[in-house]
């Protein structure tokens, strides 16, 4: 049997009326939005950056939204599940992140995309620094990340959607591909942050009804912890079933990461008006702590009713929120959190196929000096181009897309944060610096995930490749800059450094 | 505090990770400094970015340093108590708010804490640093310069 009639045939059904109802549902509220979003695209600062008039709750719920990927729904609490409480360090940071975004990245690359009219991340990267190969290595990193990512997601919505509505998995792969092409290539990114907005508040709203639904069947928390703690104390500890060292890892990566991720950065560039940044930190921050109740919860909840017999083991980990909500809540509520499933992939894979379009209608064509005509139409054809490749990538790869997305986040990181989050706000750092940073994160990361992937190495008990690869290309990025100190102010054109001073 | 002290402490702080992630590589594995410094080197390079994100012309203002302060002060600590308190999950262990005291103290102290303060003083000080309409016109105008 393959990998994937495997994964297929290891899905639960969810084939019940009241759940393809509210996923029909879904689906057309999409669309409707989809519909309005492309009669008000005209130009690609429409296409890229939303023309610059998006309010600070959309904003604020489609980066939660564009965050919080199907890993969120399903990898994440099959994580708990199998992991205990280390699995919670991925997100333990989301309490700070908005805040670190909101000082760090926000005021200055909103301010920066107005003075130059920007449009993608990598484009931050070039003014900054004033340096074409910095914004055409960045661009490349972050293709490589984002067809993985995009693959993914594709195969975990594919598996919903088969679910669903019994389409089987290649028909539903290309379905999902083909539903967020549809509304993504027409009305570009402005269609993804109005549904971006729309798949949050499904999101968050499956998320706290399932948080209830979770309680009630543990026992409450004191009860989920008892239950556990009679069979494995460790699950519940600190770190869970983690060394401490791995537990700390993961809170460095996804901590100081979430400020290299190009789907989060580039949507402040849409902001309408700076000065409401003011309440960016509290309605993220909010949005994410009530979105990640489902994360905490149902893993806790499913290896609490293991350990008292209520349920046998489950056969993969990843079944955890699917059999939790087909088990222990209503069709209705299932229906919900399948179509929050659905809006998770959804809304990750649109921002990503944007942001791949720009890279390479915008970015790449830049470094060499040159420019696109007409961004616009070019914009669309790669955003189709982009989505064809990675729903490719999903059906031919078996499990190689899984090792594709796991390293799409660290390879972010470990590229970006050097270049953009501490280069933004250090005047004394260089091109010298940042291409050397960005260089080292992408060849790192590439080559210790490939040689981790075909067993040739393996870094000790506790240290993460993307850990390794983001601290060390955060000391190149210093010792370089450090080296070639003393042209740090002539990189720097005088607008930029105004941006930087305020 | 200055751009240039928040910059060596974020320099620091990813050494002390970097240091730690060496130390993993040891005949024998990681010894227990290793995670101190995982726990010292992650707690302040969120402070210290935080703090150079935060800074205006070089200097950040006294309620950013406090939010950054407090933010490592919260997870130096929360993950500190969770390395040197003794391990008590049993099922009969005293619980805190529903979960085993040292996980508590990480997953509410980590996980929540920041959110209830630092929201609240990056709004109180934002009017002081937003920027003014002349340093939003001078950078336009610098913007308008260098294209023509």
């Amino acid at each position: 049997m393959t990998a994937w009639a495997l994964l297929q045939a290891s899905t639960p059904a969810m084939r019940h009326p009241a759940i393809t109802a509210v996923a029909a549902l879904y689906f057309i509220g999409v669309a409707v939005i989809g519909t309005w979003a492309t009669r008000r695209t005209h130009s690609a600062r429409d296409y890229f950056v939303a023309g610059q008039g998006i309010g600070i709750v959309t904003l604020a719920v489609a980066a939660m939204a564009s965050t919080l990927s199907g890993f969120a729904f399903i990898g994440g609490p099959g994580l708990v599940y199998s992991a205990g409480i280390g699995a919670v360090f991925i997100v333990l940071s989301a309490s700070i992140t908005s805040t670190m975004q909101a000082w760090v990245l926000a005021k200055r690359m909103r301010l920066m995309g107005e003075a130059r009219g920007l449009l993608t991340v990598p484009d931050a990267i070039a003014a900054r620094f004033r340096s074409p190969a910095a914004q055409g290595l960045s661009a490349v990193a972050m293709l490589v990340a984002i067809i993985g990512y995009m693959a993914t997601n594709f195969l975990a919505l594919g598996l919903v959607i088969d679910a669903m509505f019994g389409t089987g998995l290649a028909l539903g792969v290309w379905l999902a591909m083909g539903v967020t092409l549809s509304y993504t290539v027409a009305g570009g990114i402005l269609a993804g942050i109005y549904t971006d907005l729309f798949e949050g508040i499904v999101k968050t709203a499956a998320s706290v009804t399932v948080f209830v639904f979770v309680l009630r069947a543990g026992g409450g928390m004191a009860g989920i912890t008892r239950a556990i703690a009679a069979v494995d104390t460790a699950f519940v500890g600190p770190w869970g079933k983690m060394p401490a060292l791995a537990a700390l890892s993961l809170f460095f990566v996804f901590a100081l990461g979430s400020l290299g991720q190009p789907h989060i950065a580039h949507k402040f560039y849409m902001l309408k008006e700076p000065k409401r940044l003011k309440w960016y930190p509290a309605l993220m921050g909010g949005a994410m702590a009530l979105t990640l109740l489902l994360y905490v919860g149902v893993g806790l909840v499913m290896r609490a009713l293991v350990a008292t017999g209520a349920i046998p083991p489950l056969v993969r980990p990843d079944d955890a929120t699917p059999a939790f909500v087909l088990g222990f809540t209503p069709s209705v509520v299932a229906g919900v959190v399948f179509a929050g499933v659905l809006a998770a992939g959804m809304s990750t894979v649109n921002s990503f196929m944007n942001i791949g379009a720009a890279a390479l209608t915008h970015d790449l064509p830049r470094a060499f000096g040159r420019r696109v005509d007409d961004e616009l139409r070019w914009g669309r054809v790669w955003t189709v181009v982009l989505s064809v490749a990675a729903a490719f990538v999903a059906q031919v790869s078996g499990t190689l897309v899984a090792f594709l997305g796991i390293f799409g986040y660290g390879l972010f990181a470990a590229t970006l944060v050097p270049s953009l989050a501490v280069g933004l706000n250090w005047k004394g750092a260089t091109r010298e610096g940042a291409v050397a940073s960005i260089a080292t994160g992408l060849a790192l990361t590439l080559a210790l995930e490939t040689l981790a992937y075909f067993k040739v190495f393996s870094l000790p008990a506790g240290v993460t490749v993307s850990g390794l690869a983001l601290v060390l290309s955060l000391l190149v990025f210093f010792g370089v800059s450090w080296m070639t100190r003393e042209r740090a102010a002539g990189q720097l054109d005088e607008d930029v450094r105004l941006v930087m001073d305020v | 505090m200055t751009s240039r002290s928040a910059l060596r402490a974020l320099a620091s702080s990813c050494a002390l990770v970097a240091a730690a992630y060496v130390l993993a590589f040891l005949p024998g594995g990681a010894p227990p400094s290793a995670a101190w410094g995982l726990v010292l080197g992650s707690a302040g390079a969120l402070a210290s970015l935080m703090a150079l994100g935060a800074a205006r012309a070089g200097r950040v203002r006294r309620g950013a340093v406090v939010a950054c302060a407090l933010t490592f002060v919260v997870v130096a600590a929360a993950f500190g108590a969770a390395l040197l308190l003794p391990a008590n999950e049993g099922p009969h262990a005293p619980l805190l708010l529903g979960l085993p005291v040292r996980t508590a103290i990480v997953i509410y102290g980590v996980g929540l804490v920041p959110l209830v303060f630092l929201p609240v003083i990056y709004a109180l000080q934002f009017d002081a640093d937003a920027p003014t309409d002349d340093e939003l016109e001078r950078i336009r105008r610098a913007a308008r310069e260098r294209d023509a």
